[in-house]
């Protein structure tokens, strides 16, 4: 428990003194910014039903960013010799480095909470909504970060990292429309189950379900099992 | 050879990547309050051998115990007890030197109490306190190196492994180095690689010789000067013809085998080489078989330093067995 917080301080330090945790940020804020004016004038509704579905497209593609140095980088730093080799197990590290980028997630939600001002000002929001929304945005950052950490472990180039994370979440993203081209019942179900867009839908409709809520939990958890279970075969 | 009490012991440990053999079959070990180098040229397979007991990677077949513990099924026990310096030193280039060391000392589970002093104490002998808030990406080759070995030294681990940890320092950093190294090992057990001999003599009590993924020898580095007096040489430059030369060479007692070759531009001189026994005064009975007939320009006993004695056995001339 303690190497893992050793982990987790050393990766929020270094996310901290690298550009890229700023710049992720601040592209996902903009972004979330610039798709919730759009959609409050479009739309004329207080709600974040589509503010939601942009901002899960965005993380989609800027989370990457944030797990591609996990293990990348300690390769290319040449020290996974020292991570390897401290009294730290494998699931500490691991568990340590998602946290930390679990974080940045977390501050990226954070940030978006200032949308949230003009919508209670102006309008008169669904707040259980709102809130089943953010659930499934946590859940669904968790998920990519723990896909894009097991990617990070299996090169030690950051940039091929982040090009293979970003087709496998959109892929999961979008996997949802091939159950229209099903005739069996069963790979109807097989591909809508493992829609990460169908499950998040729920969420945005204000739909807080287990079923939802362990899928992102079962995901991430399989990501980060194959992640140690990588480490542990490397040696 | 392999004490209970050893602190790093390899049993007939062999690594294997797909079908080629780096390392064979290498059984040693280093007791409590030991320092042990380990000696070879680049590519003899020593990183992977520290790496193999530092718990980097597993060997393919045999036993690695560190500190009593298996390094197959104890892995993390065992990782509490090892200072490791590989041979790049593993330093997280944006965060200074205290957070740097901070993480490897809670990573290593110093108790809270201990923090400051354990810092102080590694900052200390490994001369790091002017640059303790300095990023690590604005440090110099040297000082990169030390913060490595600091990192090793936290926690006051039982066994130290050091992978070139003198590489890239000036002569003065390097003695100073040395003097921590030398003071660590008196109660810890150090296995120290390298490819500089004279560290070797300096401050190791043993030798391991390694190349291309075997041990050729291990013992002290004076056992291993007096092994190889037995194939002592004597180098001169005569003015003589070479035949000659070489017949009444061979009838002085103690001369094995005698090669001559002109020496370039000057005509008539010889530069000889005797391979000899031990014998003493054997360089004044070959001064006397000379200059008894030609002029004697130069005469050289050679001393066998550590550097022929690593040299003789890399090159794999090396005719006797040392005792283990």
């Amino acid at each position: 428990m303690s190497g893992m917080l050793a982990v987790y301080r050393k990766e929020m330090l270094t996310y901290f003194r690298s550009p890229i945790a700023y710049f992720v940020v601040a592209v996902f804020l903009v972004g979330t910014g610039y798709f919730f004016t759009y959609n409050m004038f479009l739309t004329g509704s207080a709600s974040m039903d589509e503010t939601f579905r942009n901002m899960a497209i965005l993380i989609l593609t800027l989370l990457p960013l944030v797990s591609m140095r996990l293990f990348s980088g300690e390769y290319s730093g040449r020290t996974m010799e020292l991570l390897m080799t401290l009294p730290l197990k494998t699931w500490e590290v691991v568990l340590g480095k998602f946290l930390g980028a679990a974080t940045i997630l977390l501050l990226m939600t954070l940030g978006t909470f200032i949308d949230l001002v003009p919508l209670y000002l102006f309008g008169n929001p669904h707040t259980t909504t709102i809130f089943a929304g953010y659930i499934g945005f946590i859940l669904l950052g968790m998920a990519c970060l723990a896909v894009g950490q097991f990617f990070s472990a299996l090169t030690q180039n950051q940039i091929v990292a982040a090009l293979i994370t970003v087709p496998v979440l959109l892929s999961f993203w979008f996997i949802g429309h091939l159950q229209n081209f099903q005739v069996s019942q069963t790979l109807r179900g097989l591909f809508a189950y493992l829609s990460f867009a169908l499950h998040y839908a729920d969420f945005v409709q204000g739909l807080l379900r287990s079923e939802g809520v362990l899928f992102y939990l079962v995901a991430s958890a399989i990501a980060l099992t194959l992640n140690a279970g990588y480490l542990q075969w490397r040696r | 050879m392999n004490t209970p009490t050893a602190a790093i012991s390899l049993e007939s440990v062999t690594k294997r990547f797909g079908a080629k053999t780096i390392i064979h079959d290498i059984s040693f070990s280093v007791a409590k309050g030991e320092i042990v180098g380990f000696l070879g040229p680049n590519g003899a397979g020593k990183t992977t051998t520290m790496r193999m007991i530092a718990g980097f990677t597993t060997p393919s077949t045999g036993r690695i115990t560190v500190a009593g513990c298996d390094m197959a099924t104890q892995n993390e026990e065992a990782a509490e007890k090892i200072g490791y310096l590989p041979e790049h030193p593993p330093l997280y280039d944006t965060l200074d030197v205290s957070q740097y060391l901070r993480f490897v000392a809670r990573a290593k589970g110093v108790p809270r109490n201990e923090f400051k002093s354990e810092l102080d104490r590694v900052a200390t002998a490994c001369r790091l306190e002017n640059v303790l808030n300095r990023e690590i990406y604005k440090l110099s080759k040297g000082y990169r190196q030390r913060v490595g070995l600091a990192q090793a030294l936290l926690g006051k681990p039982e066994v130290l492994l050091l992978d070139e940890p003198t590489a890239g320092l000036d002569p003065g950093q390097i003695q100073e180095t040395r003097e921590v190294i030398r003071s660590f090992g008196e109660q810890h057990a150090v296995l120290l690689s390298t490819h500089v001999l004279p560290e070797v003599t300096l401050i190791c009590s043993r030798v391991a010789i390694i190349n291309q993924g075997r041990l050729l020898a291990i013992d002290s580095p004076v056992s291993l000067r007096r092994a190889s007096e037995l194939t002592n040489r004597i180098l001169l430059t005569a003015n003589a013809p070479a035949d000659a030369l070489r017949a009444e060479l061979l009838c002085v007692a103690g001369v094995i085998a005698v090669t001559a070759h002109p020496v370039p531009g000057v005509d008539g001189m010889l530069n000889v080489e005797c391979q000899t026994d031990a014998r003493e005064g054997i360089e004044a009975a070959v001064a006397r078989a000379v200059a008894r007939r030609w002029d004697l320009h130069r005469l050289e006993r050679q001393q066998p330093t550590l550097e022929n004695i690593f040299l003789r056995y890399v090159s794999g001339s090396s005719p006797q067995e040392t005792h283990q």
